[in-house]
């Protein structure tokens, strides 16, 4: 069979209501994990038992494929007695996975503002949370904002995972255009061109984001 | 409690402190009487620095008394951080905030601290920037600047805030030589003003010029307290002659 242009591009709508699944599950898991991250590693500084307590649930939910982790939620769970939609389970699913990698993002974010910031601040006679509020925090920020950016896209990436848990998002879509026209290539380089405009639309915001960042944040 | 106006800017009396098992610092005994200039010098490890940081408690002593202004301080001062505020200090790595600008670095403490409105405290923050003769850089950040203008704004950031007596952990010791005399030329004019300071230095010319008092430390102790001139032309100790031996 030859690769048909045609068809390639008139599947394109059809993949493309899937855009909106795709694009409110990457948001609401790169929230999550965001969430879920910053609890964990603030979770894991306040005391010793804790932090090894946490430190092995991060390595932990590093260690499993996100695959693995996505049937748990979906297949396991249900089991005893927590039942989620499909779409709500992959969110779920996604964000603790995500979780695990942006705790050591925060890590990162925090252990890199050197000890003195928080020493100037106090020497000026700041209170602990303006120090907190006004020093620590924006550098924080400015420290996490491009790694956070680049998870967001693997967030992105990471929606096709869902279609194996029947959530109605682009691949799934294209996977079934293809099964009802028994071709396959031409849905799959459609959304493959779709998923690398996104990604690409991203990144250079990312990148610009990172930008302007510097110009303030450098040393 | 308030501060009473005779009392001498900074009393250490009987001060000793440990890090674990290793005692960094014996027996300090040390006053400061207000407009008096103290060079603290001595080799490394001397617990130079450990002394200062304890005046505003950056770090914490064990035994012994700390009082500023008459006003005692330790571990366990409710509100330090009030007392802070009228006690400057620069640092060795100038620990300017790299995400404000110049401008706004000397404005933070003003608002948050003694809740100045913005106007106000940018024009504090003008008139302490013209004075260590830097106000063309307020809208710069930290990043832009050389090593020398970064601790030239640490100090301008540090006056702002009024203080009663400024503490210098090592101005210089992480700058370039071409930018040292900028920085001790805006301490002396300090200096020259009045200011109370105590000043944890290697540079001895500035404490030959400047200082009221030189104290010397030794592996934790005061070995030796004289007025400049008879501190680098006859020290008592043998530890200050071997020291200076080793730097002039």
């Amino acid at each position: 069979m030859r690769f048909d242009p045609e068809f390639a591009l008139s599947v394109v709508p059809t993949i493309l209501h899937g855009l909106g699944t795709t694009l409110w599950i990457t948001v609401a898991a790169s929230l999550g994990a965001a969430v879920l991250g910053f609890a964990l590693e603030i979770l894991r500084r306040s005391n010793r038992w804790l932090g090894y307590v946490m430190r092995f649930v991060i390595d932990a939910i590093r260690s499993t494929p996100v695959l693995v982790q996505l049937y748990f939620i979906y297949f396991v769970l249900p089991v005893y007695g927590l039942t989620l939609p499909a779409a709500a389970s992959g969110v779920l699913g996604l964000s603790i996975y995500y979780s695990g990698y942006l705790a050591e993002v925060f890590k990162g974010g925090i252990d890199s503002i050197d000890a003195g910031q928080f020493e100037a601040g106090k020497a000026l006679g700041l209170r602990r949370r303006d120090v907190i509020l006004s020093v620590i925090l924006p550098q924080m920020l400015r420290n996490v904002a491009a790694p956070m950016g680049n998870y967001f896209v693997s967030a992105l990436k990471a929606t096709p995972y869902l279609a194996v848990i029947a959530v109605p998002e682009m691949l799934g879509i294209a996977m079934e255009v293809g099964a009802d026209s028994f071709r396959y290539a031409e849905p799959m380089v459609s959304v493959g061109i779709i998923f690398l405009i996104l990604a690409l639309c991203i990144n250079f915001f990312v990148r610009r984001l990172e930008q302007r960042l510097q110009i303030a944040h450098q040393r | 409690m308030t501060s009473s106006p005779s009392a001498p800017a900074v009393r250490i009396a009987g001060l000793q402190k440990w890090y674990g098992s290793f005692q960094v610092l014996h027996d300090i005994d040390l006053t400061v009487q207000s407009n008096e200039r103290i060079v603290i010098c001595g080799p490394s490890g001397s617990g130079k620095s450990t002394l200062i940081r304890c005046v505003n408690q950056l770090e914490t002593h064990d035994r012994g008394t700390i009082e500023v202004s008459g006003q005692q301080v330790g571990r366990h001062t409710p509100r330090m951080h009030i007392i802070r505020r009228d006690i400057g200090m620069v640092f060795q790595h100038f620990n300017l905030f790299p995400h404000l600008t110049v401008l706004q670095n000397c404005t933070l403490a003003l608002r948050k601290a003694r809740g100045m409105g913005q106007a106000q405290a940018e024009d504090v923050a003008r008139h302490y920037l013209e004075r260590v003769r830097i106000p063309e850089q307020q809208d710069k950040y930290p990043g832009q600047l050389s090593g020398g203008q970064q601790q030239r704004v640490a100090i301008a950031r540090a006056l702002c805030m009024n203080p009663k007596v400024m503490l210098f952990d090592e101005p210089t010791s992480a700058l370039d030589p071409e930018m040292i005399k900028e920085v001790l030329d805006v301490m002396t004019d300090l200096a020259k003003e009045g200011m109370t300071m105590i000043c944890v230095t290697h540079e001895m010319n500035f404490a030959r010029t400047v200082a009221d008092r030189v104290v010397f430390m030794d592996a934790g102790r005061i070995v030796e307290q004289a007025d400049p001139e008879t501190f680098f032309t006859a020290p008592a100790h043998p530890r200050a002659r071997q020291f200076l031996s080793q730097l002039l």
